[in-house]
């Protein structure tokens, strides 16, 4: 097979490959930093994922990426309220963070261009297999971020919010949070912005001993933009982890989840709404790897589709040989209301311990007749109702979440899209 | 229970080689030589008399085959099969063709007798049940039992008897090996054949269609309800030989008709590939059920030889309220990749698919369906039950998907797998695209071991721990042996019995 020839190269991929010669001289890193920008680059010389590719089966981002913007330094923008009142902001604008940082016992915060320089951060940015595009495309260019430690022990009152607002052009942004132990914190990471951009983004958090994390993504690019993003945790032992992501926007969406337990007795909740409309393209692809015995996870994933969308979800639950008494659970519902969108979903389950209890569950269909029969001779006209029913899907999802400011917040970004959207 | 207190005891008769249809016949036996070329198909053409336009569809496969590659999005894995290596043709010297049961070689006749096959139609009729004094006796017990079944039997390469054909052709059925269709019936075979897997399907199906060597022909006229089950019997005998068997199945307008494969081979330490090709056609108020019990040589308990066994096996709901029902228990050969499927074209058609796959020692199962609901109006029903043991890998990959104009397309998934060990794995990859707002999928699945408060309700009850496991296990896959034909049913639940030896207690 490998005689084949090479495929002729996209004009996307093209242009990313001028972009980083262009760019390299640009970007911080050692040696040890630019070493693994090269392999990276590498990768994507190599072609970007097609269909054939398992992972990108529904996303085939070599055809989907039609265009790669210039990198837009002139371009700016400026931080934007936080959901929750009170929350500590910390902006990267147009892919550049701040200098400025808070002041928050038990928190410290550097810039990720530092850490790249110094190549403190070097190890970190492996791509986690070889089918990792968005890896290898945020490895090769990025250039800025938050490096955040949370201390042993600490307890965040209120809410991290990490902005990552771009204005055009190329981002490529990473953001590394270390949760000591026993610490506890809710992070919000905001994804928005005003131009057509192509954004990378990747996160990776380390939770310690016992630490317990609320992390929210809320995703509200224009639907112009392409977002790329990747989310990545490692649970020590004990540890909560729960996610919560929106995704309310883009043209080309691609949001991955990449969790894995490494500490017996680990939480794992994700949660997640995915409101589609347009003629945008999302997918949310997680994969869960339960790596020692004694953990736990749930996931509840709910979708809808309106207009020309098109979405995907993809979740994967692994269970290693060792994994024993893992007990995992997933669940993916879709409300199609349109006849031109479509939904694809693949719930993997790929066990190698037998003393499990696994199970995943998916639908996909549409309003129930019954429910809107129930409303409706109760005198509510059909758009009413079938909004209210629509709306109560997903937010039985937000619900569930523990803090009512976040609640309360995120059922307001709700409201937002379904006045934006009838 | 007695079906249960019978798996036990099977269980405990047999020892650790437990494949109990591994022995070889001594058979002169007609082969081509080794390897595959344009030669081998014109030899394997000529062999078989057949027309030039079958020659040249042959060809054409073989010339596409050489384009592609082998797939290798299946969690399997195998050393590369070296296809010049392999006899594309194999047959039993004596029969040029048998017009009658006396023509057949008796040593043959031996084979199918001790595997317990019904070749003997006239002893059938006249309620004479001969058999070996072997443990085979109940198996083919119930088969005479249970009414009459006409059988074709295929070794190696070609297609050796078809019984009870007068009977079938005064309702009209035709039902004879493939090879004969082509001569005999060229026009439905020319109007069918590779309409539902066209040559180019992929890599396997391809290679099929260039080689295929022999099968079943059935063809259902309009309105006929099928007047008994139909039957194949596969046996794979020679060394180094590859079997290739394609099946057409045809059900005219508001025929049925009911079908049922068998398979095995003898106990090698080298692999051995088949690759087959079964296609099925319900036209409107149409039809068809097929049933698979495939106990192919799984290889030995240290995972070597053993059969590949690469199938393409769909069926096309043509015509509107067709349906089209796969029943499948997987428990033999090394390495399954198959994926039994339905395209259901017509308006109001439904597709079933059953399945129970068992796996132990090194077997490497990959296997599933495909529902495609193009009409509107369809339905569709996949009950899937794995069952890994000993070092196996179990994956159930299933495609469910609506498409534009499937209005009201409705889909009930359920795959659950159950572990016995932990050395082994079971995977679960369900692909469910809607595009359509008015479809309703459903997808569940679990996988578990047998719960420990299951077994502790049971044994309490003073039932032994080995028979409490059998009997959960059983009760496991329930919902799709009761989708088996009667016959069928019972050899299933046997073979699940010897299958799991050695891990179940």
């Amino acid at each position: 097979m490998n005689m084949q020839l090479q495929p002729q190269r996209t004009s996307a991929e093209t242009a990313l490959i001028d972009a980083f010669g262009e760019r390299l001289s640009l970007l911080p890193g050692d040696g040890a930093v630019m070493l693994k920008r090269d392999d990276a680059i590498e990768a994507i010389k190599h072609g970007l994922p097609t269909r054939r590719i398992e992972s990108w089966h529904y996303t085939d981002l070599r055809r989907l990426l039609t265009a790669v913007p210039d990198f837009d330094p002139a371009a700016a923008t400026k931080a934007i309220a936080p959901i929750v009142e009170g929350s500590a902001i910390l902006a990267i604008l147009n892919g550049v963070s701040s200098t400025k940082m808070p002041t928050i016992e038990g928190l410290s915060v550097q810039r990720l261009s530092e850490k790249l320089t110094d190549g403190s951060i070097a190890p970190g940015l492996d791509p986690y297999g070889s089918d990792d595009a968005i890896g290898a495309l945020n490895t090769a260019f990025v250039a800025d971020g938050y490096f955040i430690d949370i201390a042993d022990g600490a307890e965040l009152e209120k809410p991290i919010e990490l902005q990552n607002l771009q204005a055009g052009g190329q981002t490529h942004v990473r953001l590394a949070v270390r949760v000591g132990t026993g610490a506890k914190a809710s992070v919000v990471e905001r994804q928005t912005g005003e131009g057509g951009g192509l954004v990378s983004s990747v996160s990776q958090l380390v939770l310690g001993e016992g630490a317990e994390v609320t992390w929210l993504i809320v995703q509200e690019q224009p639907e112009t933009a392409t977002h790329l993003a990747q989310f990545k945790a490692h649970l020590g032992k004990n540890s909560k982890l729960t996610v919560f992501f929106m995704n309310a926007g883009g043209k080309l969406v691609r949001q991955e989840i990449v969790v894995r337990t490494t500490g017996e007795g680990a939480d794992f909740t994700l949660r997640g709404i995915n409101l589609l409309a347009g003629d945008t393209h999302t997918d949310v692809t997680m994969v869960l790897d339960h790596a020692v015995p004694h953990t736990t996870s749930t996931e509840v994933i709910r979708n809808v589709v309106t207009g020309k969308a098109r979405g995907v979800f993809q979740g994967r639950i692994n269970v290693h040989q060792y994994a024993q008494k893992t007990n995992a659970k997933m669940a993916c519902n879709t409300l199609l209301l349109s006849d031109d969108g479509e939904f694809s979903t693949k719930p993997e389950l790929e066990i190698f311990a037998d003393d499990v209890i696994c199970g995943h569950g998916a639908t996909v269909t549409e309003i129930d007749h019954d429910h809107l029969f129930y409303l409706m001779a109760r005198g509510v006209d059909e758009k009413t109702a079938r909004g209210l029913l629509v709306k109560a899907f997903v937010a039985e999802v937000i619900e569930e979440l523990d803090d009512e400011m976040i609640v309360e917040a995120l059922e307001a970004r709700l409201d937002d899209w379904f006045v934006a959207h009838g | 229970m007695p079906a249960v207190q019978d798996t036990i005891d099977r269980v405990r008769k047999i020892d650790v080689d437990q494949y109990k249809y591994g022995f070889q016949t001594e058979i002169a036996v007609d082969k081509a030589p080794k390897g595959l070329s344009e030669d081998i198909i014109r030899f394997i053409s000529a062999k078989k008399d057949e027309p030039s336009w079958m020659l040249e569809w042959r060809l054409e496969a073989y010339r596409r085959w050489l384009t592609l590659d082998e797939p290798t999005w299946a969690r399997v894995h195998y050393p590369k099969i070296d296809f010049q290596d392999i006899y594309f043709y194999a047959a039993p010297k004596s029969t040029p063709g048998p017009t009658s049961l006396s023509d057949v070689d008796p040593e043959l006749l031996k084979v199918y007798e001790k595997l317990g096959i019904p070749l003997r139609e006239q002893e059938i009729l006249a309620g004479v049940q001969k058999t070996d004094a072997s443990e085979l006796e109940e198996v083919s017990d119930n088969v005479y039992k249970s009414g009459r079944v006409a059988v074709d039997a295929v070794f190696d390469s070609v297609s050796v008897v078809t019984t009870f054909k007068k009977e079938l052709a005064q309702a009209g059925v035709i039902f004879c090996s493939i090879s004969e269709a082509i001569r005999e019936h060229p026009e439905l075979v020319k109007k069918y054949l590779g309409s539902v897997v066209p040559t180019s399907d992929n890599y396997y199906a391809t290679l099929n269609s260039a080689v295929f060597t022999d099968g079943s022909f059935v063809f259902v006229p309009k309105g006929v309800r099928c007047p008994m089950e139909l039957s194949t019997y596969f046996r794979m005998n020679e060394k180094n030989t590859g079997q290739f068997e394609r099946t057409l199945i045809i059900a005219e307008e508001g025929a049925y008709v009911s079908y049922l494969e068998g398979c095995t081979a003898p106990q090698r330490d080298e692999n051995q590939l088949h690759a087959a090709v079964v296609e099925l056609v319900a036209l409107d108020d149409a039809e068809i059920k097929y049933s698979t019990v495939q106990n192919w040589y799984p290889g030995d308990a240290e995972g070597k030889g053993g059969i590949y066994n690469f199938v393409t096996k769909r069926g096309d709901c043509r015509g509107d309220r067709s349906k089209i029902s796969w029943t499948q228990v997987e428990t033999g050969s090394a390495i399954t990749w198959k994926y039994p499927s339905c395209i259901l074209r017509g308006d109001d058609s439904s597709g079933e698919f059953y399945s129970i796959a068992v796996s132990n020692g090194y077997q490497q199962v990959d296997s599933g369906t495909k529902m495609i609901h193009l009409g509107k109006n369809t339905s569709s029903r996949i009950i899937s039950k794995g069952i890994a043991a000993g070092f196996s890998q179990n994956t159930y990959r299933g495609q469910v998907s609506a498409h534009r104009k499937a209005t009201n397309a409705r889909n009930f998934t359920n795959c659950d797998s159950l572990l016995i060990g932990d050395q082994c794995g079971a995977h679960t990859v369900p692909y469910m695209e809607a595009k359509n707002s008015t479809a309703q999928f459903e997808h569940e699945a679990t996988t578990s071991k047998i719960s420990e408060d299951q077994k502790f309700y049971v044994m309490q009850r003073g039932i032994p721990e080995e028979e409490a496991i059998a009997l959960i296990v059983n009760g496991f896959v329930k919902d799709v042996i009761q989708q088996l034909p009667m016959e069928f049913a019972v050899e299933a639940q046997k073979l699940i019995g010897i299958s799991l030896e050695g891990s179940v207690g």
